[in-house]
């Protein structure tokens, strides 16, 4: 019997579902159900122990659409990824062509800009905030020693914004920068050479061989790079907390306020639909490009 | 030899760019390093000033007195090596058999497993703390770990690691009469070694680094990892001295682990780039 058992299930096909089967489960219990659960929620009024005045219906969506806190949240969010991702791989681009080579100065730049990727945002914070702090920060001093005085890096609406948009750059271009390198070096050396024949200057040969022969990645490090950039959260929360005058609260940091600080999930859902719309639109449109392509 | 020396001239130029932006990655991190073993009235001085002669471990008793670092500290290294090795564990044994072995329904299951990388955590994270909470795991390090065991990037990338190796490996192993686990514990998974430390060392990198899933499913002090601990500190007061201290502690551990596995660093953070 248990030899039965056993033989059954050694066969490659029925140990199969063995294999996989935690993990299919793991994330069906931990990913797709909540994403079901999370438009379910949204139509409900209830707080973390589920009481409250239960469905709603549209409620919180008509709340949502007449919340101004909410309409600041997405266009500081769309700002931030409008700015940060083309800044990020512009510098990921740039800094990739130049360290292509695999010399001993350009292996010890790429181990350097890779750095930053390992800090933690609250560690990224900390550094920045006392770096920047308005009397005893180096920079401010080092600015205020080129006659720039006065700048109050982490409590100037429109400033702020910025900073955080530069940490969060700082933080993660190595990322970029990694992968198009990665692309760069498999682009086929006969290609470069050739071009060096007819006189192609280094420059050019960027722009006209390397840049088209890695547009895929580049298409892919866009989207990815979207998709988390939409997502800014901890960077907010270690350095602004969403100040000053909510000028850097994103979408996610408000999502987080109202489910979490005011105890309110069923409306910090109705908010998270809003993020979770513009990330579906950018991954659909993506997508059907990439299969048009295809064909 | 004109050309030579302009040659030379672009590459100098080069070298100062890139030095340039390494100096705004350096300059930061050595400062801090600096603060936190400096007494703290000389962090309140003005002019602030870059380096020092007085070191002090006083930031580092300070913060030590104020929250419990260390128990930040133990957690975190529970929480990363608790839900990184087991998870390692699982997914790779699903990549597996997605690679190797040919079952009913597997296009669909794999395509589902897919399709779970789309889902942006920001937007189930309300739903997840709710079932979670509800599961009895609020405050537990079973609702720090289980949630994230799951992970389809890593099945993804132990996957296209198995696919590589030859199709005559299982077969001689079966008529050797080995058990099907057997093949993949003892036969292929040595051979996918590299990518299997790759996505161990992503992933502790990860678990240290993760903020918002420990902040939202911890609230006793005692629970506390080390990013979400410090986050919390700074919010409540910003004491100089301590804040660098702490942020040294956060920093240190991974960078031991960066010089040690920069390799799989930077092997894992391509590859996961290229195969999308």
């Amino acid at each position: 019997m248990v030899g039965k058992i056993k033989a059954f299930w050694n066969k490659p096909s029925h140990v199969a579902y063995l294999f996989v089967m935690p993990v299919v489960l793991l994330l069906i219990v931990f990913r797709i159900l909540p994403m079901i659960a999370a438009f379910v929620c949204s139509f409900f009024d209830m707080d973390m122990f589920l009481v409250g005045k239960g469905f709603v219906g549209f409620d919180n969506f008509a709340e949502a659409f007449r919340d101004k806190r909410l309409w600041n949240g997405l266009w500081v969010t769309l700002k931030f990824t409008m700015v940060e991702v083309p800044l990020q791989m512009l510098i990921g681009l740039a800094l990739a062509g130049l360290l292509t080579k695999n010399r001993l100065r350009n292996r010890f730049f790429r181990a350097v800009y890779f750095m930053p990727i390992v800090c933690s945002a609250t560690a990224v914070a900390i550094m920045w905030r006392m770096f920047l702090h308005s009397n005893v920060g180096m920079m401010t001093y080092w600015l205020e020693c080129i006659g720039i005085k006065g700048v109050n890096f982490l409590n100037t609406p429109g400033l702020t914004f910025y900073v955080i948009v530069f940490m969060s750059v700082w933080r993660s271009f190595g990322i970029s920068t990694v992968i198009f390198l990665s692309a760069m070096q498999n682009v086929p050396r006969e290609l470069y050479e050739s071009a060096e024949l007819d006189g192609c200057s280094k420059i050019r040969q960027f722009f006209s061989i390397t840049l088209p022969l890695i547009k895929e990645t580049i298409a892919f490090v866009l989207i990815t790079r979207l998709i988390g950039s939409l997502q800014i959260f901890d960077l907010v929360l270690t350095t602004t907390e969403g100040g000053p005058n909510y000028s850097t609260e994103t979408l996610v940091y408000y999502t987080y306020v109202r489910a979490f600080s005011n105890n309110r999930m069923g409306y910090g859902s109705a908010v998270s639909m809003f993020l979770f719309a513009i990330i579906l639109v950018i991954t659909v449109v993506f997508y059907a490009r990439l299969y048009r392509e295809e064909k | 030899m004109h050309k030579k020396t302009k040659d030379r001239l672009t590459d100098l130029f080069i070298t100062l760019i890139l030095f340039a932006v390494a100096l705004l990655i350096i300059v930061p991190m050595v400062w801090i390093t600096i603060c936190a073993f400096r007494p703290q009235k000389e962090l309140m001085q003005y002019p602030p000033q870059f380096f020092t002669s007085n070191f002090t471990l006083q930031n580092f008793t300070e913060i030590a007195r104020r929250i419990k670092i260390w128990g930040y500290v133990k957690n975190s290294v529970v929480y990363c090596l608790a839900s990184t090795i087991p998870s390692v564990f699982l997914n790779s044994l699903a990549g597996y058999a997605f690679a190797r072995l040919s079952f009913k329904g597997k296009n669909v299951l794999f395509i589902m497993i897919l399709a779970t990388m789309m889902i942006p955590f920001q937007v189930i994270m309300v739903p997840l703390f709710l079932e979670v909470y509800k599961m009895g795991m609020y405050d537990t390090f079973a609702g720090l770990i289980v949630p994230n065991l799951g992970a389809a990037i890593t099945v993804f990338m132990t996957r296209a690691a198995f696919s590589m190796l030859p199709r005559e490996l299982e077969e001689a192993a079966r008529i050797d009469g080995l058990s099907e686990f057997g093949i993949f514990g003892r036969i292929m998974l040595p051979l996918v070694k590299p990518t299997i430390v790759t996505v161990i060392v992503l992933g502790i990198n990860g678990a240290w680094n993760d903020l918002m899933w420990p902040l939202l499913i911890t609230s006793n002090t005692n629970m506390r990892t080390v990013t979400n601990g410090l986050a919390m500190f700074i919010d409540s007061s910003l004491q100089y001295g301590t804040a660098f201290a702490g942020a040294f502690i956060s920093i240190c551990p991974m960078f031991v682990l960066y010089i040690f596995g920069q390799k799989y660093f930077v092997e894992g953070t391509a590859s996961s780039g290229l195969k999308g």
